[in-house]
């Protein structure tokens, strides 16, 4: 019996042992926040993403024994399903990483990301930011849902040494903009890196393309106009012309292929946000001296050409979330001096507040960048992220890649888009 | 044995865990997506009945039509290739001596190894810039564009991933058939040696016949397997270019993950579930067979 005893006693130890889950020992009062973002912290060369890093770093040094925060990381193409999996799953990220438009909406909507206008106005935090315009992509019914961390335009990066190779000045009109790429291909150059795989590349091209012939993008969404139009029409044929230009391998190259054929000198132009600088000077920084910045080329006889694509990278908090303060705590350390400062001094993107930075150590580029920010007219979005939802913006931009790829005619592919809207949108 | 057996009490017992674990994982979901795939369901709020308005709109959804193409196709290659493959190695395994088990291992090994790995090994393998191209082109031959190629009614992109599914998961078929193989008497094989039967027609009227119902099984485990293919499509090609190597698996994740839309998910599961209780009933009438005493 006693036998019997020890052995049952024996065999709940075990079975304790195998089921028993090892536990971190952590203080009671340390608040355990998690934070998400689309790239791999521990394997980036992007100098922004490395800047974030920091900012993390600091964070749990600064808040030792009071907030800490873990990071969850992945790749930006898989991103947005696997933060959607995790709201799905009842497990949000208590902040996320988010960009602005339909993207936001998805979580705004549902009371998935909570309102930080307390919090902004507390403390004179939301004075820190450059202006309440910041603000106007992240604002629902006068709430701010989001927290803007750096600005980057659409731009048109070049070889200065391959042009000069090939006899060519920087272009100021499209048809100026065809022939310095033929002349480009006539010098034995690829004269345009672009990624097709990674569709809103080739879209922001399209995108682009659609506001230099002066389309009503509101207007198409309501439908007060079809998407088959003279200005659609022509910017997708324009597009098809420049494709001629295009490495032969863009239907399936990434965004990050794309990007490091540009700056391992293989293609002498790449059309990409501003965003891309930290990329390019954190992988190849001896490039920097070589890397030029236009201004995305006027149509004559077309809508202004001084417009540009902007857009920022904000942050979101959940409203699930059981410690708003830390994370508040964090998401000021984002936007606070130190980091705004590496924004624009190491990363080469535009900071959000007021900071004063150096712009003698600020990458090249970045000065290229703030030029034609000080010239624009005005900013639009991505399309992708100005239409009515995501599904919309993924539509517009796998017909523009129909388009490049040749599987239907500008026509075909915009009556497409105009039918899944008239189906799913309006 | 008998008198557990007898005991009801111990049936229900050894047979509750199981009972438990299927009902809970797989039964209780698979009745929950029927459901939600007659619903407008986002997982954030209560699903809505809406009738048959996700199947309505698979018919006007494109990449669909491109995904349910592609899963066909997977399906008849799959089946059509590790049939013949699995049976060609498997006949030339158990006649050889030397090396069985060595040839035996190399080829199972795909089979245990991670697909994720192996997506991301054969999309290096098949880049432009990297493997293959960079052989061919040493020898002056400019190598397709083998995972980005857009032409024909099947894709280049395809081929290619069909052969790599075929690569890794043929020796499990082989391995059926050569359990199936190992099991025939020999004694059938010598009576038909004396008869004056070439090992070709042994294979054909002896080997062929009794390994019958292994084919039907194989055949099954291939068709349901490529079906619900997913993991090296996605490590490969993501569905790219522009949705065109879309499986089912592949445009039900992104339909539900990407966009929210788990109810249009739900049904795409559901369209994906009646194709493999369809394939599977197929076959398993046309290998239907009796069984022999080998």
């Amino acid at each position: 019996m006693r036998r019997k005893k020890m052995a049952l006693a024996l065999a709940a130890v075990t079975a304790m042992g195998t089921i028993a889950v090892p536990t971190v020992a952590s203080a009671d009062d340390v608040q355990e926040i998690t934070w998400m973002f689309w790239d791999d912290l521990e394997a980036t060369e992007d100098l922004i993403s490395l800047g974030y890093a920091e900012v993390i770093e600091r964070f749990n040094e600064d808040y030792d024994g009071v907030y800490h925060v873990t990071a969850i990381t992945t790749n930006l193409e898989e991103y947005y399903t696997k933060l959607n999996a995790l709201v799905a799953a009842g497990d949000t990220p208590d902040v996320f990483i988010v960009s602005p438009g339909p993207n936001l909406d998805v979580y705004v909507d549902p009371g998935i990301a909570a309102p930080l206008d307390e919090y902004l106005e507390a403390d004179g935090w939301k004075e820190t930011f450059s202006s309440d315009a910041v603000f106007s992509q992240m604002t629902y019914d006068d709430s701010i849902y989001a927290v803007p961390l750096n600005i980057a335009a659409a731009c048109v990066f070049y070889n200065t040494e391959m042009f000069e190779n090939a006899g060519v000045e920087v272009p100021a009109t499209w048809d100026e903009f065809l022939e310095v790429c033929q002349a480009l291909q006539d010098a034995g150059y690829t004269p345009i890196s672009i990624s097709a795989g990674t569709a809103w590349c080739l879209s922001m091209v399209a995108g682009y393309l659609c506001d230099r012939e002066g389309l009503d993008l509101d207007a198409v969404e309501s439908g007060e106009i079809s998407w088959v139009n003279d200005q659609t029409l022509a910017a997708a044929e324009k597009m098809v012309e420049l494709s001629q230009y295009f490495q032969p391998t863009a239907a399936g190259d990434t965004n990050d292929v794309a990007t490091a054929a540009f700056y391992n000198e293989e293609a002498a132009i790449l059309i990409q946000g501003s965003w891309a600088i930290a990329q390019i000077n954190g992988s190849n920084p001896d490039f920097e001296e070589k890397c030029g910045v236009f201004q995305f080329p006027a149509i004559e006889g077309g809508n202004d050409g001084d417009r540009i694509i902007a857009k920022s990278d904000s942050l979101a908090m959940s409203s699930a979330t059981e410690y708003p303060e830390a994370c508040i705590a964090l998401m000021k350390y984002f936007t606070d001096d130190t980091a705004q400062k590496y924004t624009a001094e190491v990363g080469g993107k535009i900071p959000v507040t007021n900071v004063e930075y150096d712009a003698d150590v600020a990458p090249a580029q970045l000065a290229y960048v703030m030029d034609i920010f000080s010239n624009a007219s005005g900013t639009f979005g991505f399309y992708n992220e100005s239409l009515a939802t995501t599904e919309a913006g993924s539509m517009f931009d796998d017909e523009m890649v129909s388009i490049y790829l040749g599987d239907e005619t500008p026509e075909e592919a915009l009556q497409a888009l105009e039918d899944w809207y008239n189906l799913e949108i309006r | 044995m008998d008198k557990l057996l007898k005991d009801k009490k111990a049936i229900l017992f050894f047979l509750l865990p199981a009972f438990l674990l299927f009902t809970l994982i797989l039964f209780i979901p698979i009745c929950q997506s029927v459901y939600y795939a007659f619903c407008d369901y986002d997982a954030l709020s209560a699903p809505v009945f809406v009738g048959l308005k996700n199947f309505k709109r698979m018919l006007l959804d494109k990449t669909m039509k491109t995904a349910l193409k592609n899963s066909l196709f997977f399906l008849i290659f799959s089946c059509v290739s590790q049939l013949i493959m699995g049976l060609i190695l498997a006949g030339l395994l158990t006649n050889i001596k030397k090396g069985r088990n060595l040839f035996k291992n190399i080829i199972y090994l795909p089979c245990v190894l991670s697909s994720a790995a192996l997506g991301l090994l054969w999309m290096f393998i098949f880049s432009p810039k990297l493997g293959i191209n960079q052989l061919l082109a040493k020898i002056g031959i400019e190598g397709p564009l083998w995972l980005m190629s857009t032409d024909g009614f099947i894709i280049l992109p395809m081929w290619v991933i069909a052969f790599v599914a075929l690569w890794q998961y043929v020796g499990q078929s082989m391995m059926l058939y050569m359990a199936q193989i190992s099991g025939i008497g020999s004694s059938l094989y010598e009576a038909a040696y004396i008869d004056g039967c070439g090992k070709v027609k042994a294979f054909r009227y002896i080997t062929l016949p009794l390994i019958k119902p292994m084919v039907g099984t194989a055949m099954s485990l291939n068709a349901i397997g490529s079906l619900k293919f997913f993991d090296l499509i996605f490590n490969m090609t993501e569905g790219g270019p522009n949705h065109k190597t879309e499986v089912l698996a592949t445009h039900l994740y992104t339909q539900g993950f990407e966009y929210f839309k788990y109810g249009y998910a739900s049904a795409i599961g559901v369209v994906l579930l009646v194709l493999c209780l369809l394939t599977t009933f197929l076959i398993n009438r046309v290998f239907k067979t009796e069984n022999y005493e080998m």
